[in-house]
């Protein structure tokens, strides 16, 4: 479904991504893992159009995005989150779900010119954004500025919103750190279930329990290159990853 | 000739406002709009202090320092406390400033146009040639000096190229001994110091109005985008720049453009290379120099 | 006849609706959207000569301009409003990919730009000596001294349309993108954003809505001069609508009456000429140290920005998820 083939990055002389192919197939749940400063979320970026890349070629679904902008690309049903959680800090959390909409009129003339207070449309919206917000325990929030979140909320809510866009494809930058272990356990069956309805993930985390509990195929990068790639349980074992894990994230190694 | 020597002049001029105005700029990370008003302080404090006194170089020293004084005062009392509110807060404090200082000077001193009271003087003759005036020479100079001795302390000093090198950094500031408020006072005692002098040249060499301020302001922030934010360097170079094709310009275009030049220059250089400009100071944009979105 | 000091309130009352149109099309783009813009005052000062040159007659000997069409004043104020989106989108054409500080500095220039354009091209604009003369609505409906009442209820009801306009636009799902747009860009790009194409049609909707009060500002003068349209309008309708509330219609209306009352209280009293001169600068003073009280004191302003709350769509099964299981957990990072 998502295929990358040779992709590199650089940053002046700071090869952050060099030639990473890897594919995430449909339905599928992919893992990445990697020590600090591996270039995780530079391939995410890459993926999602926010960086341009230097060189190689994306593809989704059978066609070329290398170099389309991220709203192409969130267009197509490929969505991202990011590591740093911020959301619209100053709207509500129900706002912050209701921008990524799949179906909202945003035409200038349209909005001046509807009659009444709520379109028939907004409250669809509503109504599924409130749905959402309920099954991951956010609904009491609903109506709270997302800058007076916690930060566990924060993640949750960085999880839920995306799911409004009606993605193909979620790209999850760390969706389970700073989630304490019971919340998580909640994700992890949330994940499974929009799996099993035809979601497709890409998922980077540092909690190796977490990504060996659900990746169904997980890639390893270490300083900008994929080191390798394979089903969970086989790749906890390769040496290369234990090395490049010793020292570096062993605290959130599970 | 007459012209390009008379762009060196202008040129000095903005330069010592420039860079100024650049300094703050890095050392605090905002738009500060009350700097033109600082040179309309300058300039209205030497005419003040210079009647006062009866010799216009004592009063305009009396006004550099007084004017120096007076933006250490105000970075501490009005911009330090928010420091932390972000840079569009700030910014639209020292439009506040600006208005505060623009009414108390226009208050006092009413709305006609002045004049300081120094004798004319003939320009100096080279090869035959009437040149320069020992004013002009003497603006000219004085940038040179303060551009030069400003290279000097950042390339040469401890001090310096500590502050150079800390310039972001408050905690590392302070493990270094540095105190960050002392540093800042520094920079914005010189800043306004030099904001003084450049409003002190500009009526040397014309007049004084209550509008000099919001007219150079612009004036000064084109030479610090000509010049990269962030590059001392740059901005002086800029400076000398905009004020030789302000003058040169007009003998193309028709002389009322005069200023117009400079903002005309502005335009292009952004909007043909705001790459190579905006990679200077990623902490005016309030994120990470990541993103490549922000070309679009 | 109406006494002195009414007919000096209603002047001033409809100084206080110009500005108030001019700080509700800023507030627009930059607090319902989050553009930097330092330069409304083209927008403003390309509707209100896009609205003299079009219902401006030929001119005496006096004067220099070579356009002057004459045209009936509706035509006059669409053109200005036409005038001013097309002025902020080619500007925004232009300077829209640059953020923030870049951004500010190139719209100040801009308007720096046009103001000199104004001045100089006499055949257009007959130069400092201005045009005269202007068309006002109802003009001849009316006795000349009720006049000024009239005038007054006329522009407060365009004031009245024009916000009732903003702020419906503002709490639809247009006003929510630009919202988003402002408070994180690359967000909302995921969203499926094109931001560019957002804040371009923000900007014309400023430049449209400070078009019209351009008109509206030439109706109150009835003369039309460069020095009209300097960068003070564009700094006075951003400490209206910071003192206001940014993002907040409402602010940017209450922001401009209070800022022409602070004005004008002091004008009541009868003043030399000369004292005069003075008092006006200590009033602009005073309005400076209000700006930076509030930006300090409060600095989202009198009427900071209200999210809208929304109820409940329906009995939605109680929540499944172990609301309670939620912690303050640090993000980890
Ligand atoms: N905008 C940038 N400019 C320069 N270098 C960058 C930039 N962004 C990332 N890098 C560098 O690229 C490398 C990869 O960074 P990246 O953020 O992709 O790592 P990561 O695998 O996500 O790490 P973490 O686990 O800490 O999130 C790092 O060395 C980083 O310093
Ligand atoms: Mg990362």
């Amino acid at each position: 479904m998502l295929e990358t083939r040779e992709v590199s990055k650089h940053f002046g002389g700071v090869k952050a991504v060099n030639g990473v192919s890897l594919m995430v197939e449909e339905y599928a749940i992919v893992g990445l893992i990697g020590p600090n400063g591996a270039g995780k979320t530079t391939l995410f970026s890459v993926i999602s159009g926010a960086l341009s890349l230097t060189s190689g070629r994306v593809s989704f679904e059978g066609a070329d995005i290398s170099g389309h902008r991220p709203w192409e690309i969130a267009e197509k049903g490929v969505v991202r989150t990011f590591q740093t959680p911020r959301g619209f800090p100053r709207m509500s959390v129900l706002e912050n779900m209701l921008v990524f909409a799949s179906e909202r009129t945003t035409g200038f003339w349209k909005n001046l010119l509807a009659g009444g207070r709520l379109s028939a449309e907004e409250r669809r919206n509503i109504s599924r954004a409130d749905e959402i917000l309920s099954s991951v325990g956010l609904l009491d929030r609903r109506n709270v500025l997302v800058e007076e979140l916690s930060a566990g909320e924060l993640k949750l809510l960085e999880f839920a919103r995306p799911l409004m866009a009606k993605p193909k494809m979620l790209l999850l930058d760390e969706p389970a750190a700073g989630v304490n272990p019971a919340l998580l356990e909640h994700v992890v069956t949330y994940i499974t279930q929009l799996r099993n309805n035809g979601l497709t993930f890409f998922i980077v985390d540092h909690n190796l329990g977490f990504i060996m509990d659900i990746c169904d195929h997980l890639y390893v990068m270490a300083d900008g290159e994929l080191i390798c790639s394979g089903a969970p349980d086989a790749v906890a074992c390769d040496p290369n990853v234990i090395e490049s894990y010793i020292g570096t994230k062993t605290e959130t190694t599970v | 000739m007459e012209n390009f020597v008379f762009g060196i002049v202008t040129g000095s001029i903005i330069l010592l406002g420039a860079v100024g105005f650049s300094m703050t700029l890095n050392s605090d990370h905002f738009v500060n709009v009350a700097h033109g008003q600082m040179l309309l302080l300058g300039a209205y404090l030497a005419l003040y202090f210079s009647k006062l006194t009866g010799n216009f170089a004592l009063g305009a020293i009396i006004s550099v320092i007084m004017t120096g004084a007076l933006g250490m005062l105000f970075y501490a009392a009005v911009y330090r406390p928010i420091k932390t509110k972000g840079p569009l807060i700030l910014l639209f404090t020292s439009v506040g400033l600006s208005y505060f200082i623009w009414g108390i000077v226009g208050a006092v001193s009413g709305s006609q146009t002045q004049a300081y009271e120094i004798p004319a003087v003939r320009a100096i003759r080279v090869f035959g040639t009437p040149l320069i005036t020992s004013y002009e020479l003497t603006i000219i100079l004085v940038a040179v000096i303060f551009a030069v001795s400003l290279h000097l302390f950042f390339a040469k000093t401890r001090q310096g190229k500590l502050i150079r090198a800390v310039a972001d950094n408050h905690d590392l500031a302070r493990i270094r001994g540095i105190n960050p408020l002392r540093r800042a006072l520094y920079v914005w005692f010189i800043a306004s110091g030099m904001a003084a002098m450049s409003g002190i040249f500009l009526g040397m060499i014309s007049s004084i109005d209550l509008e000099l301020g919001w007219k150079q302001i612009l004036i000064i922030l084109s030479a610090t985008v000509l010049g990269g934010l962030g590059s001392t360097y740059g901005v002086m170079f800029a400076a000398i720049l905009i004020g030789l094709s302000m003058e040169l310009g007009i003998l193309i275009l028709p002389s009322h453009y005069r200023s117009a030049i400079a903002f005309a220059i502005i335009i292009i250089v952004l909007l043909v290379r705001p790459e190579g400009l905006k990679s200077v100071v990623p902490a005016l944009r309030g994120r990470p120099v990541e993103s490549d979105m922000e070309s679009l | 006849m109406m006494p002195g000091f009414v007919l000096f309130l209603i002047s001033s009352l409809t100084l206080a609706t110009v500005y108030a149109l001019v700080a509700l099309a800023l507030n627009f783009e930059a607090g319902v959207d989050g553009l930097w813009d330092l330069g409304v005052v083209s927008f403003f000062a390309a509707g209100a000569y896009a609205y003299a040159i079009l219902t401006v007659g030929p001119p005496d000997q006096m004067q220099v301009y070579r356009l002057g069409f004459g045209l009936p004043l509706w035509i006059g104020v669409i053109g200005a409003a036409g005038a001013g989106t097309l002025v902020a989108y080619l500007i925004g054409r232009a300077s829209l990919h640059l953020k923030h500080v870049y951004y500010l500095i190139t719209t100040f220039a801009f308007a720096e730009v046009i103001r000199e354009v104004l001045t100089n091209e006499r055949w257009l604009t007959n130069g400092t000596a201005g045009m005269y003369r202007m068309a006002q609505p109802f003009k001849s409906s009316f006795e000349t001294n009720l006049y000024p009442l009239v005038l007054l209820l006329v522009m407060v009801a365009i004031l009245v349309v024009v916000f009732i306009a903003l702020n419906r636009v503002t709490k639809r799902p247009f006003g929510r993108a630009l919202n988003a747009l402002r408070e994180n860009e690359d967000l909302a790009a995921t969203a499926g954003m094109a931001p560019y194409r957002y804040h371009l049609r923000s900007a014309m909707i400023a430049g449209a809505v400070a078009g019209i009060a351009g008109a509206c500002y030439v109706w109150f003068n009835t003369v039309i001069v460069p020095q009209q349209f300097t960068s003070s309008i564009t700094f006075v309708a951003w400490t209206v609508i910071v003192v206001g509330g940014l993002g907040n219609n409402r602010g940017a209306v209450l922001g401009a009456f209070l800022l022409i009352l602070t004005e004008d209280v002091l004008r009541l009293f009868d003043l030399s000429s000369t004292v005069a001169v003075r008092v006006a600068s200590a009033r602009v003073a005073v309005i400076g140290l209000i700006l930076m009280a509030v930006l300090r004191w409060r600095p989202r302003g009198v009427l900071p920005e209200k999210r809208p709350r929304f109820s409940r769509s329906e009995a939605l099964v109680p929540a499944e998820a172990p609301a309670q299981g939620l912690q303050q957990v640090g993000s980890g990072e």
